[in-house]
């Protein structure tokens, strides 16, 4: 730290100095006196001017003071003090014009607050503290704790703690930080529709799977060797859609005609064996009139009825026995009417349920359109004009408005204050209505949301009008085919039982002729069938009946395989399209997903650094708290309380009372500095020094607390400036505060300077301060000045002298 | 002659404390002057002549306040007249009346010490007394500053500085900045400096695209 010396200053018109002074300062201590108004102050507050560039006790009262700092009578001034610093010269000064103050060169911080607070004491702060012990309360916001506050450089942090109160609870950070509310609400908003979706993802992707599994099985079934897997889904419809399959059924429903037509001839042939020739040839006859006549009756019928299920179902092969016929188109035919039914119930219960999901959407869009028409009525400030209006209900009194001051009751509504309450009523009523507003339009936002993608999946599987149209009209034809068979069932049976004895009769007939011929062929024939169909040829011995059930057992049992296997292939293509279907609809979840996913991530982006600066708030908060509570007690309890007591008692030695400031032991919200007096010697602590101390004593209390702060702390300018601090002490304690004075000069190496405008304490403090040794110095300077002349300074030195007095006694 | 215990506790004190004793009668401007005690101090306060007076058993009228006050006054006219510089100090050690201690003082500076416990040897009993005792004549005793603190807890640092200096180097450098530049304006500043630093936080980093 630099020991800086004060050396000179000169002085040019500044406040009551008129003219050019210089006062010489090289010495330790600086005795200063003249007369009320003759410039001691004015000398002072130079200094500081000189050394921080104002003068705080002038800018607590006016803060446009440098204006008034020029004496009156002149246009310029200034103000220079030459200090020594080690062994270097260096200056401090300002120059004054009309206006303020001009060029500076001043000290910089933090010496110069150094200087402010703990070197300089004007008068006017030595009245602050004065005022201070008389008013303190105990309470953060008492003058003392203000003064203290600001003596310890707390105000800040006090401004600081205060100022990020509101982070700790985030409904005043959703209040106070813009965005914040947005984000919050953005992000829920976004993590809502996010769950939805991935939900519909999920589904999707459930869907997709379920169907690739089952497509798996039935490819496994159909041993189809393709690989299944989303990607191979079009190798898979392509395998699928093969018509090996197709080709094979319908070759072997030739192949069961083929059969039929064999057996036909075998039993054609077999029948005609000669048992009983002659009555067969009878019964021939009759049978064959009589189917006859039933083939007359039905035949076109049943062949036109034929040609139509033909039409209906032409994958079918169905026998020509008209029962067998009917048996079999019966079931084909109900199978294919309940697939139909389904299919067309299904048809309309999309179109229903588009039309309805239509208007649901609607009804949702309109929601919130209404839901914005209110928002957008509804004031955003509505909850802070409230606030506002509720505050000013306390300064209604009568019915005249404070605001536009007219009379309310010529409104003739009622008195003023309800009229105010019920709109402040409303205003909060609407805020927590916006709240609810808010809520409610992304619920109908994401209603509208889902119905749209409902809509759009109906759409995508709707059938067009003539597809259903047409499905319904086979639909029809097929039902009234069922119907006219389920009419012919009688006569069809009737039809075959003639049918068969015709053929019967008529085989008996012809086979009985042809038999071994026929029969011979029959077999060759049969033989050759069998061989082509990749069956064995009929073994020795077995009957025709049992080789041609033995094949028809084996064509049958293939027809039904190919059935199976072709089933199986539509079931896959169904799959297939379901699978892509799903596939579809979970990538446009993703499109979306991901698009969502990025928003949700730049409101969590943002939310998160807002979050990590106001934990970062709260932090500073906690670190102003600490660094307070230490400063305040290593201020305090360890070092200014001892000094203080040490200087007050050697001022007041008869007090039993010494001042002290307590300071609760616990963390401090904020400095609550109490003022107390202890008594000398331990015991209780006493009342507040205003209560305890003599007027005089006050004095000395404040006093020593100021040069108590001084120092407790390294000295950092090794000044004392005292402005007439001794205005109300009586003679004993004038005598401490002068042998005070100079144990803080002599031995402590402050360099004092202090003004008093007593003459007899200026005559005392001149003799008490008196050079005691070799490098011992001792300045006065006498202000004086006239109505009419320039500002006076005499400056007188004082060098040491050795006291012979004594040495003579003895 | 065998000065009281109390006289020789308060010389014993001010020996300690670098004062040395003047041997009495002494003589100035050619006038014997005879005191139960006296002492001068040392550089700094080699300009302190303290004088011992024994208001309850001591000799020369120290048990009169008006000849004791008789006395000072002539000694102070002797040094006026030699243009001496001492500065007196009376120590009036026992019992005495206010209004005595009262028209002394307009002599000199006259501290007053009574009451002081003291043991067979002439010492203050206990700490507490030894402080008492100290109380009574510090005017006169060095003045002992509390121990220098490391510059780290330097209390003439600011406190917004002690306060930078605690917070974690990952602390935000514009938020901090923000907040000290506001708590010269006040609390509302503060607030409206931390939020504005906090909504910077949702504005979009440049690079990104707007949703």
């Amino acid at each position: 730290m630099s020991e800086l010396n004060l050396q000179g200053l000169d002085i040019t018109n500044f406040r009551s100095i008129r003219g050019h002074i210089h006062a010489p300062l090289d010495a330790k201590v600086v005795l200063v006196h003249g007369e009320n108004g003759a410039g001691k102050t004015s000398l002072l507050s130079a200094i500081e001017l000189a050394l921080t560039g104002g003068v705080q006790s002038l800018l607590r009262a006016d803060p446009a003071y440098a204006k008034q700092l020029l004496h009156r009578s002149a246009e310029e001034g200034s103000v220079q003090l030459k200090c020594l610093d080690g062994g270097n010269a260096r200056e401090f000064g300002v120059t004054l014009t009309a206006s303020g103050l001009g060029a500076a060169s001043a000290l910089g911080e933090p010496l110069a607050g150094f200087f402010r607070e703990r070197t300089f004491l004007p008068q006017s702060l030595l009245g602050q503290l004065l005022q201070i012990y008389q008013e303190s309360g105990n309470d953060a916001d008492s003058p003392l704790a203000r003064f203290v506050g600001k003596l310890l450089g707390l105000d800040r942090l006090d401004t600081l703690e205060a100022g990020l109160k509101p982070f700790g609870d985030v409904r005043n950070v959703r209040k106070n930080v813009d965005g914040w509310l947005e984000a919050e609400n953005e992000k829920a908003r976004l993590d809502r529709l996010l769950v939805d979706q991935r939900k519909i993802h999920s589904t999707a992707d459930e869907a997709a799977k379920t169907a690739l599994a089952e497509l798996a099985v039935l490819c496994k079934d159909l041993g189809l060797p393709t690989e299944i897997a989303e990607a191979s889904l079009d190798e898979v419809a392509r395998a699928l859609e093969d018509a090996t399959d197709a080709g094979e059924h319908s070759e072997l429903a030739d192949q069961q005609r083929q059969l039929g037509a064999i057996q036909r001839e075998i039993t054609a042939a077999q029948s005609a064996l000669p048992t009983d020739g002659l009555a067969s040839h009878g019964d021939a006859q009759g049978a064959a009139d009589r189917y006859a006549h039933w083939e007359a009756e039905y035949g076109g019928r049943l062949s036109a009825l034929r040609q139509r299920i033909d039409v209906l179902l032409p994958d079918a092969s169905l026998p020509s026995d008209p029962e067998a016929f009917s048996t079999a188109a019966l079931a084909r035919l109900r199978t294919e009417q309940t697939q139909l039914a389904e299919q067309s119930v299904r048809a309309r219960a999309d179109i229903e349920r588009h039309a309805a999901a239509q208007n649901e959407r609607d009804v949702a869009l309109k929601q919130r359109d209404t839901i914005d028409g209110e928002v957008a009525l509804l004031s955003t400030s509505a909850g802070s004009l409230g606030s506002a209006i509720a505050e000013l209900t306390s300064f209604i009194t009568d019915d005249i408005c404070p605001v536009c001051d007219r009379d309310f009751s010529v409104m003739n509504a009622g008195s003023l204050s309800d009229h105010v309450h019920n709109k402040v009523r409303t205003l909060s009523a609407s805020a927590e209505r916006l709240l609810t507003l808010g809520r409610s339009r992304s619920e109908a936002q994401v209603t509208a949301e889902r119905l749209d993608r409902e809509l759009e999946t109906l759409a995508a599987r709707s059938l067009t009008a003539e597809v259903i149209a047409e499905t319904e009209r086979r639909a029809g034809a097929v039902s009234t085919v069922v119907s006219e068979l389920d009419g012919l069932a009688a006569a069809l049976a009737e039809g075959t039982l003639l049918r068969t004895a015709d053929v019967a009769a008529r085989r008996i007939v012809t086979e009985s002729q042809s038999r071994h011929v026929s029969l011979a062929a029959a077999g060759e024939t049969l033989n050759t069938f069998a061989l082509s169909i990749g069956a064995p040829p009929l073994a020795q011995g077995e009957s025709f009946e049992a080789a041609v059930s033995r094949l028809g057992q084996q064509l049958a049992g293939e027809a039904s395989r190919l059935e199976g296997r072709l089933t199986l292939r539509r079931k896959g293509v169904d799959l297939v399209s379901a699978v892509r279907a799903a596939v579809t609809r979970r990538q446009e979840v993703n499109e979306r997903l991901k698009a969502d996913q990025a928003a949700w991530g730049r409101a969590d982006a943002g939310l998160q650094g807002a979050q990590v600066l106001r934990d970062q708030s709260n932090a500073i908060r906690a670190a102003v708290d600490t660094v307070r509570s230490s400063i305040i007690r290593r201020e305090f309890n360890n070092r200014l309380n001892l000094l203080w007591r040490d200087l007050f008692v050697r001022l007041a030695p008869g007090e039993p009372f010494v001042p002290a400031f307590r300071i609760p032991v616990a963390e401090t919200q904020r400095l609550q500095p109490k003022l107390i007096t202890e008594h000398r010697d331990g015991g209780d602590a006493g009342g507040t020094p205003g209560a305890m101390l003599s007027a005089g004593n006050l004095n000395t209390a404040a006093l020593t607390l100021f040069i108590a702060l001084h120092l407790s702390v390294p000295k950092e300018l090794p000044w004392l400036i005292l402005d007439d601090p001794v205005q109300s002490m009586d003679d004993v304690h004038i005598a401490h505060f002068a042998a005070l004075l100079r144990t803080l000069s002599k031995e402590h190496g402050r360099q004092v300077m202090i003004a008093v405008h007593d003459r007899q304490l200026f005559e005392y403090l001149k003799l008490e301060l008196s050079p005691a040794f070799p490098e011992d110095s001792l300045l006065t300077l006498e202000l004086s000045r006239g109505s009419r002349r320039d500002t006076l300074c005499v400056s007188r030195r004082f060098a040491f002298k050795e006291e012979t007095a004594l040495l003579s006694a003895a | 002659m065998s000065a009281s215990p109390l006289i020789q506790a308060i010389q014993a004190r001010l020996a300690l404390a670098g004062y040395s004793v003047l041997p009495t009668p002494f003589r100035i401007a050619g006038v014997e002057f005879a005191f139960t005690g006296a002492m001068r101090g040392r550089d700094g306060r080699a300009l302190d002549l303290i004088l011992l007076i024994d208001t309850t058993t001591g000799d020369f009228g120290d048990r009169d306040p008006a000849r004791v006050r008789q006395r000072i006054e002539a000694l102070s006219r002797a040094l006026d007249v030699t243009g001496s510089r001492y500065v007196v100090t009376a120590i009036l050690a026992g019992a005495v009346l206010a209004e005595g201690i009262e028209t002394l003082s307009e002599t000199c500076r006259v501290l007053q010490v009574d009451g002081i416990a003291l043991n067979a040897e002439g010492e203050p009993v206990d700490a507490v007394t030894a402080r008492q005792l100290d109380d009574r004549i510090r005017v006169l005793l060095p003045l002992t500053l509390p121990e220098a603190v490391t510059p780290a807890q330097d209390g003439s640092a600011s406190a917004i500085e002690q306060l930078t200096r605690v917070l974690p180097t990952t602390t935000n450098p514009a938020l901090v900045e923000a907040l000290i530049a506001g708590s010269e304006k006040g609390e509302q500043a503060v607030t409206d400096a931390a939020a504005l630093v906090i909504s910077g936080a949702f504005t979009v980093v440049p690079g990104e695209i707007a949703p």
